[in-house]
């Protein structure tokens, strides 16, 4: 039981707080908060296929690129090196949130950075999948389209026709990408109790670091 | 005191600055891309496309530079904030083993400390629930323990320490 903790690199022995960040640094905040509100919208406000849906999971592209670019070369806390995925240590760390003594770690915590991984992951599988739908055309590739098409120029639906496999191809696409889509509102939901729970644990916010960090004197 | 707040959040507002900057350069460089795979698989061959992969690897070069840039920004900005931190922690050592080496008294030190970090008499009272004419007496005191004229030799004891390399040469001493 201790092992799969100790190897975890720096786990640091309860009672030390000044471990992890007071403020996490700009790309973390800027790819964290922008990669939430797109999502969101794109699950939850907008409709599938839209202009507006396409051009924000572009932006998620964008935003998770930046991250993950960021994860190996940013700074240390932010390096994918400080969170691994690591079930073990997140099995360890609930154990320790159940019994109410949580230590602190220099980046997230082993349970949070597999949320992080699992993230990234779904992600991935709904951009893919929604390219796939598009034929990879790009926001303003869509937007000529559907203007296109609105004006009578019934030839642009090709594209998104074709032949019999590809639209085969594209239904597949579509069944993974809604079930990934609701994948993340889950993975979220439990992801934002996670972020409360933890926080009530470690008698610390949370969310502070992630959004300006602590309003000090 | 005020100032060192204004330096972390001038410097913070940099590092925000450039990971905007490094937000706009990888959402363009994405599209970008998007775009120039969309060309090439409309026309594998064009002369075209060779152009636009000489800006695409472009672009991808001034992302990772720019990413790199902004980690050396970020972790200047935390050294910077951590020698302040620790030279703040260093001068508060100095004066607390010089007061001790002066043997002021308790009451001494608190109105040492104050009259080092700039109030008056007026408002070293105020704070401490005193009479001003008590203050006064704590300070000539102060004063005569540490063998200075006044405030100006007392704080000017503790920058001296600061500044360490002494008085600096005057131009004709330095060029002989
Ligand atoms: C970034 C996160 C994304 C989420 C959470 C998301 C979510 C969803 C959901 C829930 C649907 C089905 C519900 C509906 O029809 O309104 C949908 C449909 C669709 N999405 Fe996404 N999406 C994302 C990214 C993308 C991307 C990057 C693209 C394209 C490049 C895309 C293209 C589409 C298309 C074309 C449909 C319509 C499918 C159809 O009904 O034929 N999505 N998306
Ligand atoms: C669908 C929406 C969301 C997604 C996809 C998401 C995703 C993520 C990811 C990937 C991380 C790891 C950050 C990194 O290293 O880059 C993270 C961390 C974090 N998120 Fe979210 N998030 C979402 C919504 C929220 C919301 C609504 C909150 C506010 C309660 C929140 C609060 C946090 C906090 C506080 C952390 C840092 C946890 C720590 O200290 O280790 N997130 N999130």
């Amino acid at each position: 039981m201790a092992a799969p903790r100790s190897s975890y690199p720096g786990a640091i022995p309860a009672g030390r707080r000044d471990a992890p960040p007071s403020l996490w640094d700009p790309v973390v905040r800027i790819t964290h908060w922008g990669i939430a509100v797109s999502v969101l919208s794109n699950a939850l406000l907008n409709r599938g296929g839209s202009v507006t849906h396409v051009t924000l999971g572009w932006i998620v592209m964008a935003l998770l690129v930046l991250r993950l670019l960021w994860g190996l070369v940013g700074p240390d806390e932010a390096r994918f090196s400080a969170f691994p995925p690591n079930p073990l240590a997140a099995l360890a760390h609930l154990r320790e949130l159940v019994t109410g003594r949580v230590r602190d770690y220099p980046s997230h915590n082993p349970a949070g950075a597999l949320m992080a991984y699992a993230f990234w992951a779904t992600l991935l599988v709904v951009t893919a999948t929604g390219l796939v739908m598009t034929g990879g055309a790009t926001p303003m590739q869509v937007a000529n389209d559907k203007a296109a098409v609105a004006s009578g120029d019934w030839s642009a639906l090709i594209r998104e026709g074709g032949e019999e496999d590809e639209s085969e191809l594209s239904d597949a696409a579509k069944e993974v990408h809604e079930v990934a889509a609701n994948l993340l509102l889950i993975l979220a939901a439990l992801h934002v109790a996670g972020v409360f729970v933890e926080s009530r644990a470690m008698r610390r916010n949370l969310v502070a670091p992630m959004v300006l960090g602590e309003r000090k004197k | 005191m005020s100032a060192e707040p204004g330096l972390r959040s001038a410097g913070r507002r940099q590092a925000v600055a450039l990971s905007i900057f490094l937000l706009v350069q990888t959402l363009g460089t994405v599209f970008f891309v998007g775009d120039v795979i969309g060309d090439l698989r409309a026309e594998p061959t064009s002369f075209h496309f060779i152009f636009e992969a000489l800006v695409t690897s472009a672009l991808v070069l001034g992302i990772l530079f720019g990413a790199f840039a902004l980690r050396r920004t970020i972790e200047l900005l935390r050294a910077q904030e951590q020698a302040l931190d620790v030279a703040r922690g260093a001068l508060a050592e100095v004066i607390d083993r010089q007061f001790e080496a002066w043997a002021l008294t308790p009451a001494e030190r608190d109105v040492g400390l104050l009259a080092l970090k700039g109030l008056d008499v007026a408002e070293i009272a105020g704070l401490r629930g005193a009479a001003q004419g008590t203050v006064r007496a704590q300070l000539t005191r102060i004063y005569a323990k540490a063998g200075v004229s006044g405030r100006a030799q007392f704080a000017a004891f503790f920058v001296e320490d600061l500044l360490g390399a002494g008085v600096p040469k005057t131009a004709a001493e330095a060029a002989q």
